[in-house]
């Protein structure tokens, strides 16, 4: 599995580029999401960002991840 | 523009333009949503389908009736809906309730009307989270459409057997906690 850095993962964030986010270390693509056009989420969230602490405060769970393919693993220093 | 309004909305902390934002791209929902169950309904058919075809109809009208009440907040808020149906349709909350391949499939039917209904709830949990004890109105009207939509949710998930959730159809008035807003 491919390890990705913080700074890498921000250069996925939709906006020419696929809309990656990272939960719990994971790397997933919600590229094919329509709630996730150009990396744009429910106005708050941007794409190219750690998700894990804002799952805390969403209207569901991080069962929604399951829907997407895991595209890597962010670095454990955060890059 | 409600000017004073809108002044009490972001002394108390809320910001305005993305609550905004969220109100517009949910109202895109409940439009989109109305649009599309106009053709899930029209399509439940025979047997099966019938016997679905008075609760679609009745969250179809509803969804309608969300619309119509959400408008004016944007609008006091200093909101405004997009010029241009596309654009309306695109920001979307919540993906298309789109007819599946076979219609005749009352369980794929019954989980587009399913899963419409629970990105609504997820939607104005939100809301409602976002400015509950901060902006009154807002959150007043958003959980009376949250009130609905957890109906909405109820009726199609007893019908894919999920278990009971107490509910039944509507009798009288559609709206029940979204008409106080319409009048």
């Amino acid at each position: 599995m491919e390890i990705i850095t913080k700074e890498e993962l921000s250069k996925y964030n939709g906006q020419g580029a696929p809309s990656y986010v990272a939960y719990k270390d994971t790397v997933y693509d919600v590229s094919s999401s329509f709630l996730w056009k150009a990396g744009r989420h429910q106005v708050l969230h941007n794409a190219g960002e750690d998700m894990t602490e804002n799952m805390h405060d969403a209207p569901h769970g991080d069962n929604m991840l399951e829907r997407f393919p895991v595209v890597g693993i962010l670095a454990s220093d955060g890059g | 523009m409600a000017k004073v309004t809108r002044e009490m909305v972001e002394k108390n902390g809320i910001n305005v333009e993305q609550l905004v934002e969220l109100l517009v791209k949910n109202a895109s929902a409940e439009l989109t949503t109305f649009y599309y169950y106009t053709i899930l309904r029209l399509n439940l058919i025979g047997l099966e389908g019938e016997g679905i075809k008075e609760i679609a109809e009745t969250a179809r009208i509803e969804d309608r009736n969300h619309f119509e009440a959400l408008v004016p907040r944007i609008y006091e808020l200093d909101g405004k809906l997009p010029g241009h149906m596309n654009d309306f349709h695109d920001i979307s909350a919540c993906p298309p309730a789109a007819l599946p391949g076979d219609p005749t499939d009352i369980t794929a039917m019954l989980t587009v009307l399913v899963e419409a209904e629970r990105c609504a709830v997820r939607g104005y949990t939100h809301i409602c989270n976002m400015t509950a004890g901060k902006d009154h109105r807002t959150y007043d009207l958003s959980q009376s459409i949250l009130n609905e939509e957890i109906q909405h949710e109820s009726w199609f998930s007893e019908f894919l057997g999920e278990g009971p959730s107490g509910h039944f159809m509507r009798r009288g008035e559609t709206s029940p906690f979204v008409s106080k807003f319409l009048k």
